[in-house]
């Protein structure tokens, strides 16, 4: 198949084309597991495989899929057509920074093959799972996990072949609860990066079983809980809930694609202009925030992007200073041109698809915040006159320039003079991303830093959703709206 | 194409059933095309041309799915998925009650939403659309983005239970054209929605553009006060607040999971203003309707809500056998929603504006990333986006920065409603996730709904 690809490569580079590239997938499989009150609700495997095909023709994409590989004349071609009819409106030629052509493989690390282990015995894991989680305050349960593996050769006119083996487990477990006003609450667990593999020793029972005891304990303290104070207040974010800050305000917000207007009819802009790097304060000094596809084991590491340039690990703030951004190839090029100055030295290997029949662009990574020097979470609640603790995504909502945000989250702990006095429920916080990045006024040690993996991160039309990590520590914001 | 499909699944059943194994099939095939548009140049141009088949496998209270994605050359490949399914229901673990195989009663096909003409619509075509929609509006400052997504989708069904076949095939397209200034960083947007090649009209989402255009190049914009403000909501406003009400609303699982703000105390109670009249409605070809489900269901006109009065929560099959409930013809991935119009004949931006007002409205016409604060309480949360006006009483227009709404659907919807355009419109909400699966809410132009807090507002873009 290789021979083929490249004979088709090359016939339509011959043909005019300035750069093609082909992403097989020989094999994708997936395999989801439900279950919800002790019913086995879903028991699922899927498997695809086809081609994408991507060519850049007089200055414009064009783009074709399908499953069908057994006329790869047509679907070369098509994606040609494709690319001769988007050059009919052009207005910033697309031109592709520098890269080496690479031969190379890459292998996401596990232990044990999760579609090697029966049916059997991932039925019992939920089962068993669903007994924990049968308590008393707790009525409606689940536990889920999903499991995917999937084989992608590139190959591009540039002389890059690699291949990449990638296997993913995603499970979780999660309980509701109604209070006494009827209002449903709940939280959930999924594990955080356990150490160096993620195979199916994820599934670790004694983790998930002092999780669901935390989970039904935590669950069981909201529904007795007063709600949230509508007023100000210092919020602590444990990283359950700084993930999803750092994803929706420092990942989409520096995704370079998304600066320069090419997600406007859908997903929204940016309020970073390219005239901000190395000048933005975008938040306090104890802000530094990475783009590292070099973590070990995590969805966001994946060795190499499919534009086929090599992982990277990348400062995007430093000390609080904006300093880089998610990119590809195409993208730097562009920005470096409209900003008349070289802001990037080249792609930061970050353009992703998410399968053979959606097109790469640029996806977070591991978008990860450094671990600062503010202690533990008990140094930092000591610390804390009046705050807030919170844990859980249980709402994100943000500006489509994601210039403000709101968020709600499963559980909260007031804080008042370095004690933790009660847990409340419906708290939510808001506010407006730079101004509150500013606020930040302390930052874990390592030992708060974990990294969280997402399994569900929307970009594009069509929509792509993609797999990826943020390592980060708990921190404190200042003066932030809370329960509204 | 349709008698290879039909027949491929003929044979899959009758492989089933030669195996002795109680199956149900659902195939999906859709030849999709997206031009998008950024910067005002055509940033990627793409077809897919993806079959699916979803191979449900039943022993007695088990169940076991197989899904692939294949093509029809490929019989042997969709067998080996029977077989695998057939292996994994063995370990399934059986459900507390009885999973209902689809059994459909007679051979069916509706193609009434399927226009050729739509469906393959060539490139330079769409790309004359574009050309048209946004003629002199571009400048070096003002760029277009967007979207022409079309294509055709076939669904098509069979089980064990029966021989019968069921088969659907609609064409659509969803137009979208955002104008964006480069330096300000304002947008406005106009959407179409079509069933037929016909539906496309150009002109029409030009005149909006310019309309808003001028409003935007004239007057600067400005950061609004926080509070009450009573508010018009345009079309795609509404429709994304409809769609959460399918969601966290009327759903009858979600309901008995806790997740809805409706509960069986509500059937039959007023819980909307009495100008709020929602129903499901199939006849609607707009709506790119399924006129049976997947169980062979008949679908019919499905009232939800009759002047405010909450009528009847919908079921997928799954939920009305777990909770002993009748179906109602809403195993469909999407229903034919309908919002009744209104007594008010303000049917255009140029009637909003040109209006009478006995105080200051805020026009939202678009919401943006909506999501649910508490679910008990329809309490949703999202920000203004794409061309929000302030229209002052004295007949003056400011255009403010964006701002955000958190409010209870209840509310929304609730004896607040001043009113409703007396034209409907209709607003495509397809989401290009996973499958394709056109789906688009007929309702009014605009709503007025008085006296809605804003809890926050930009400063800036
Ligand atoms: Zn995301």
């Amino acid at each position: 198949m290789h021979k083929q690809l490249k004979a088709h490569i090359d016939r339509l580079k011959a043909a005019g084309a300035t750069y093609v590239d082909a992403r097989w997938y020989p094999v994708e499989e997936a395999n989801y597991l439900m279950m919800w009150n002790g019913n086995l609700k879903e028991t699922t495997s899927s498997r695809e495989s086809g081609l994408g095909v991507r060519v850049l023709y007089k200055n414009a994409w064009g783009f074709s899929a399908s499953s069908d590989m057994s006329n790869l004349s047509t679907l070369f071609d098509k994606a040609f057509d494709n690319a001769s009819v988007a050059a009919e409106r052009v207005t910033f030629p697309v031109r592709l920074a520098e890269k080496d052509a690479i031969q190379a493989s890459f292998k996401s690390p596990n232990q044990i093959d999760p579609f090697g282990v029966s049916l059997a015995n991932k039925i019992d894991f939920l089962k068993s799972m669903d007994e924990k989680l049968n308590q008393p305050g707790v009525v409606q349960r689940a536990s889920e996990m999903m499991f995917v593996r999937k084989q992608i050769v590139f190959l591009d006119s540039e002389g890059s072949e690699i291949e990449k083996n990638i296997v993913e487990v995603f499970p979780s477990i999660q309980v509701m609860g109604i209070d006494s006003t009827g209002e449903t609450h709940s939280r959930k667990f999924s594990p955080d990066r356990l150490g160096v593999t993620r195979g199916w020793e994820t599934l670790d029972m004694q983790l998930f079983n002092e999780n669901a005891e935390r989970i039904v304990r935590e669950l069981n303290e909201v529904l007795v809980a007063d709600p949230c104070p509508k007023e100000d207040r210092s919020v602590i974010l444990l990283p359950g809930i700084m993930f999803l800050q750092t994803h929706e305000t420092i990942g989409h917000a520096l995704e370079l694609d998304r600066i320069l207007g090419y997600e406007l009819a859908f997903a929204g802009g940016s309020f970073v202009t390219l005239n901000d790097f190395g000048k933005l304060r975008y938040g306090s000094e104890k802000l530094t925030a990475r783009a590292d596809a070099t973590l070990v084991n995590s969805p966001g590491s994946f060795g190499y992007d499919d534009d086929g340039v090599p992982a990277q690990n990348n400062l995007l703030i430093d000390k609080g200073i904006l300093v880089g951004a998610i990119t590809g190839r195409q993208m730097v090029e562009e920005a470096n041109a409209k900003a008349k100055r070289q802001i990037f030295d080249g792609s930061s290997g970050a353009n992703r698809a998410t399968a053979f029949y959606r097109v790469p662009i640029e996806r977070m990574t591991n978008i990860n915040i450094d671990p600062g020097e503010d202690g533990s979470l008990d140094d930092i609640v000591r610390n804390t006159e009046k705050g807030i603790i919170l844990d859980g995504d249980k709402s994100w909502s943000i500006g489509s320039n994601r210039e403000q945000f709101h968020f709600a989250t499963e559980i909260g702990w007031l804080v008042d003079d370095g004690k933790v006095t009660k847990v409340v429920k419906n708290s939510t916080y808001k506010g407006e991303t730079v101004k509150f990045y500013n606020s930040l006024s302390a930052v874990g040690d390592e030992s708060t830093w974990v990294v969280h993996y997402v399994d569900n991160c929307g970009k594009g039309q069509p929509n792509q959703i993609m797999q990826l990590g943020h390592g980060v520590p708990v921190c404190r914001f200042d003066n932030v709206r809370i329960g509204e | 194409m349709k008698e290879k499909i039909l027949q491929t699944l003929t044979s899959l059943r009758e492989y089933a059933c030669s195996k002795g194994v109680d199956a149900a099939f659902l195939y999906h095939e859709e030849d999709s095309y997206l031009m998008r548009f950024a910067n005002s140049a055509i940033s990627l141009n793409t077809n897919e041309h993806l079959i699916r088949l979803e191979i449900t496998v039943y022993e007695d209270r088990r169940r076991a799915s197989y899904e692939m994605i294949t093509d029809l050359n490929k019989l042997d490949e969709m067998k080996q998925g029977v077989d695998i399914a057939a292996e994994m229901v063995k370990y399934a673990m059986p459900l507390n009650y009885q999973p209902s195989i689809p059994h459909i009663k007679e051979n069916y096909a509706d193609v009434q939403g399927f226009d050729p003409e739509l469906g393959m619509m060539s490139g330079e075509e769409k790309l004359a659309y574009f050309n048209d929609a946004t003629k002199d509006l571009e400048t070096d400052k003002i760029t277009l983005s967007g979207i022409f997504s079309s294509g055709i989708n076939i669904l098509a069904q069979i089980s064990t239970k029966s021989e019968y076949t069921q088969y659907f095939q609609t064409s659509d397209a969803q137009v979208t054209i955002v104008l964006a200034h480069a330096d300000l960083k304002w947008e406005v947007t106009a959407e179409q929605s079509a069933h037929k090649k016909d539906d496309l009209k150009p002109e029409e989402l030009h005149a909006e553009l310019s309309f808003l255009i001028d409003r935007y190049k004239n007057e600067p914009a400005q950061q609004v006060p926080v509070g009450s403000y009573d508010i018009v909501f345009g079309a795609a406003a509404t429709a994304e607040m409809i769609s959460f009400m399918n969601w966290i609303g009327f759903n009858g699982g979600l309901m008995k999971r806790g997740f809805s703000f409706l509960t069986e105390d509500h059937v039959g109670k007023k819980v909307f203003s009495e100008k709020f009249n929602l129903m499901d409605d199939p006849s609607r070809l707009e709506t790119f309707p399924l006129t049976r489900d997947s169980m062979g269901m008949k679908r019919e006109a499905f009232p939800l809500f009759v002047n405010g009065v909450f009528q009847k929560f919908t079921w997928y099959q799954d939920d009305a056998d777990e909770f002993g409930e009748k179906p109602t013809g809403h195993n469909v991935p999407h229903k034919s929603l309908v919002l009744d119009a209104g007594e008010m004949d303000v049917n255009s931006l140029q009637d909003l504006v040109k209006m009478p007002k006995d105080k200051d409205i805020l026009y939202i016409p678009f919401l943006h990333y909506m999501n649910i604060v508490n679910p008990s309480k329809g309490l949703v949360t999202a920000s203004s986006r794409f061309g929000a006006l302030l229209l002052k009483k004295d007949g003056s227009v400011v255009v403010p920065y964006n701002v955000r709404v958190t409010q209870s659907l209840l509310d929304i919807f609730g004896d607040k409603v001043a009113w409703m355009s007396k034209q409907q419109t209709v607003y495509n909400t397809s989401a290009s996730y996973g499958a394709r699966n056109p789906v688009a809410i007929v309702l009014p132009k605009f709503i007025r709904v008085n006296d809605l807090e804003i809890s926050h507002s930009n400063s800036s873009y």
